[in-house]
């Protein structure tokens, strides 16, 4: 912004002008902010006083706003389930076109408006940026959920052990990524995958995967040291699609839900101990 | 570095045996070999190495390696030798000429070994020969990876004392050993002892190839079985099996039974035009049959599609024969008829006893997208195709002369293709009750045609 000319007198005039009431200043016009900003920001602080005022009122009912004795029962929890437009929009689809590739994809909302459609296409050649090699992915991540005022709020799983989801794929390979909190800046590109075989077909398919089986991941590559994902604090979950076959892919997803099943008693699928003892 | 040292004594041991032996045709021989030998036995005997020969170091080829007598390149080596100057890839590039074959990339890994006994440039050979591969179709050979990870000198590369082990010796070897098995890992090629035992004599135990190894051997195997549909590695060539195996991929069902409508030929009609007929391979359950069978024959049904199904890197489509869900004051529970089933009962009226809160159930609503009758594969997906195989279905259930059909086409490729000639631009995504709602800007029109409700058959259109 800047400054309004004053206009330059004599000294001596600038005594008179003070007698005469002369403007020293052009008149400056008073900042309008338009209507609409006023009003969605009204908005927004009328959302976040009330998340605030649910996350105290919550507490006297039990954990997470539930009570105590269906928190302790729950065996069952649908955590996203496709039903309308507002649903698409807790998530993010990206794909390699950000670092230069070429490969597509759009989510929108599938047939009846019940399920999610996240479709486009991959192609492998990697952008000519010299540095890399391989190329074709695509994803779909899930937004961190926000408490009031924007702060990170997680999914506590702690008291579930398997994913369920019903999907219904074209027969490609799909990767689910579980992302957690972590402490070290360094943990940040941690993640837990594992993988999503979908059959193809018309027919939905009922996808079952115990937490246990996920292996932990840090940019891409596997990790030496294994541990099972720790479920209380869980940021968000995706989808990828990079399995080398450049064409369309289609998925549809129903819901994601979390299970607790009582048949299943592994702790974790791998080696936990120090499998690769430096020198 | 145990290991390596007694993998070098065993193999001193052997090439002294057959020093003896290979000395007369060494003397021959269009040389290195020869050289290699003379030196190394003369080492071994006195102990230490002659000061008067120059000081090479020993360039052992693995045990393996011995075994086939090597074979005389001579006019390749002469070639070769002219061109001393040349990149390592126009090595490469001199075969293109020729036929690009397993064989003659074997060649050209022979014609670099041969020419220099110190394997000046082998890093970026190596690094060549990797991009090289799949031109000459042999990425997804074991034994191709093993050979190039020959070209390495031995012996060279591994650590003698704590300090060389601390310090990443020799990083460019590494990162290129490194970069082989990420290749074989990409194409998803399980390494074998050979591998393993040439790691060892190149680089030594605790090095980064020798940790890949590792890595490789540790997590395929746990992965190997994952696919809960695994598809096997070489699909059938012919369209009418893959056809086959696809659709009872899809089914789901075992008593689904195929039925192949029509096989792909040739036709030549009168006016000497060459016709294409596509094959038609369609496949229903029992369990379909009887849906249909009941189903209402005031509510029409669609034929729909092409639908994409991949496998692995082929993708193939097919169509299906769906109606919509019927609207609830329509559905009636059947009971279960008693008789059915003579081994059990099929409907128990126990309240058995679960726990508060033991349901395994999802609070979801259930989708219904209605009942799928049929599906079928064929290469020309357009409606002539498809009318042959409604009136193929017709024969074993009748009630679909009754029933009015609606074709439902998506404007996509209709053929079988692989990779890389799908033509991602037009949608074949289809869009639902397109007379209903809007279609979308994006997709291209679609074709709704109204079919007459008598259908005489076998007409070929």
């Amino acid at each position: 912004m800047s400054l309004p000319r004053i206009t330059h007198l004599p000294s001596g005039r600038l005594l008179s002008t003070i007698l005469h009431h002369q403007p020293l200043l052009p008149s400056i016009i008073p900042l309008t902010v338009p209507k609409r900003a006023v009003i969605q920001g009204l908005e927004g602080i009328k959302k976040h006083f009330t998340l605030l005022k649910k996350e105290f009122t919550d507490r006297w009912v039990g954990p997470e706003g539930k009570p105590i004795v269906e928190h302790m029962l729950e065996q069952n929890r649908v955590v996203w389930e496709f039903r309308g437009p507002e649903s698409l929009r807790e998530w993010t689809v990206s794909s390699d076109r950000e670092i230069g590739g070429h490969s597509e994809a759009y989510l929108k909302l599938g047939r009846n408006n019940n399920t999610c459609f996240l479709y486009g296409t991959l192609s492998s050649t990697p952008p000519r940026d010299g540095e890399t090699r391989y190329s074709g992915y695509c994803t779909m991540r899930s937004k961190q959920p926000l408490a009031s005022f924007d702060r990170k709020k997680h999914h506590d799983w702690s008291s579930f052990n398997t994913l369920q989801l019903r999907v219904r794929g074209d027969g490609r390979p799909w990767m689910i990524n579980v992302s957690a909190e972590t402490y070290f800046s360094h943990q940040k590109d941690d993640i837990y995958c594992y993988f999503l075989y979908t059959r193809g077909g018309p027919y939905w398919q009922d996808v079952k995967i115990p937490f246990s089986k996920f292996f932990l991941t840090h940019r891409g590559r596997v990790q030496d040291d294994q541990h099972p994902v720790w479920l209380d604090k869980v940021n968000t979950i995706g989808f990828t699609l990079g399995d080398k076959a450049d064409g369309p892919f289609q998925l549809e997803i129903d819901f994601i839900g979390v299970c607790k099943d009582y048949a299943h008693t592994e702790e974790f699928a791998y080696e936990a101990y120090k499998r690769n003892p430096e020198v | 570095m145990k290991g390596s040292r007694c993998l070098h004594q065993l193999k001193s041991l052997r090439l002294l045996s057959h020093a003896g032996r290979r000395l007369p045709p060494a003397a021959a021989a269009a040389g290195d070999n020869g050289a290699l030998f003379r030196l190394h036995s003369s080492s071994l005997l006195g102990g230490s190495q002659c000061p008067q020969r120059e000081v090479l170091r020993h360039f052992h080829s693995s045990p393996a390696r011995t075994k086939s007598q090597p074979a005389r390149f001579v006019q390749e080596e002469d070639k070769t030798r002219d061109k001393s100057l040349v990149a390592h890839d126009d090595l490469f590039e001199q075969v293109a000429k020729e036929t690009k074959t397993k064989a003659t990339f074997n060649k050209v890994i022979d014609v670099y070994t041969k020419r220099d006994i110190r394997r000046r440039g082998h890093v970026e050979f190596i690094y060549a020969a990797l991009k090289k591969m799949p031109e000459f179709g042999v990425e997804k050979d074991l034994t191709v990876y093993n050979k190039l990870l020959d070209v390495f000198p031995k012996e060279v590369f591994v650590p003698q004392n704590f300090i060389q082990r601390m310090f990443n010796h020799y990083p460019r070897q590494q990162e290129c050993g490194v970069q082989l098995l990420e290749q074989m890992e990409s194409y998803g090629i399980m390494p074998n002892t050979e591998t393993k035992v040439l790691l060892v004599q190149i680089f030594g135990e605790k090095t980064h190839p020798m940790r890949k190894y590792q890595r490789i051997m540790y997590w395929f195997p746990k992965f190997m079985h994952a696919n809960p549909f695994p598809i096997p590695k070489q699909l059938p060539e012919d369209p009418v099996d893959l056809a086959r195996f696809s659709l009872t991929r899809m089914a789901n069902d075992w008593d689904a039974k195929v039925t192949v409508y029509q096989l792909p030929c040739t036709d030549i009609t009168d006016s000497g035009a060459e016709v294409t007929l596509p094959h038609i391979v369609g496949i229903q359950s029992p369990s379909q049959m009887e849906a249909l069978a009941k189903h209402n024959p005031c509510r029409p049904v669609f034929v729909e599609g092409p639908f994409p199904l991949w496998m692995r890197k082929t993708c193939v489509y097919y169509y299906v024969l769906r109606a919509d869900p019927a609207p609830p004051e329509e559905k009636i529970e059947e009971p279960y008829d008693p008789e059915r089933c003579f081994m059990y009962p099929l409907q128990l009226d126990l309240d058995l006893d679960r726990d508060l809160g033991d349901d395994e159930s999802f609070d979801v609503e259930d989708l219904d997208d209605g009942p799928v009758f049929a599906m079928c594969m064929t290469s020309q997906g357009d409606q002539a195709t498809l009318n042959q195989w409604i009136s193929g279905l017709q024969q074993s259930n009748p009630i679909l002369g009754q029933i009015p059909t609606l074709f439902r086409l998506g404007a996509g490729p209709r053929e079988l293709q692989g990779v890389g000639d799908t033509d991602s631009a037009s949608g074949t995504w289809f869009s639902s009750h397109a007379h209903k709602e809007e279609a979308d800007p994006g997709e291209d029109a679609e074709a709704v045609v109204e079919e007459e409700p008598r259908r005489s058959q076998g007409v070929k259109q």
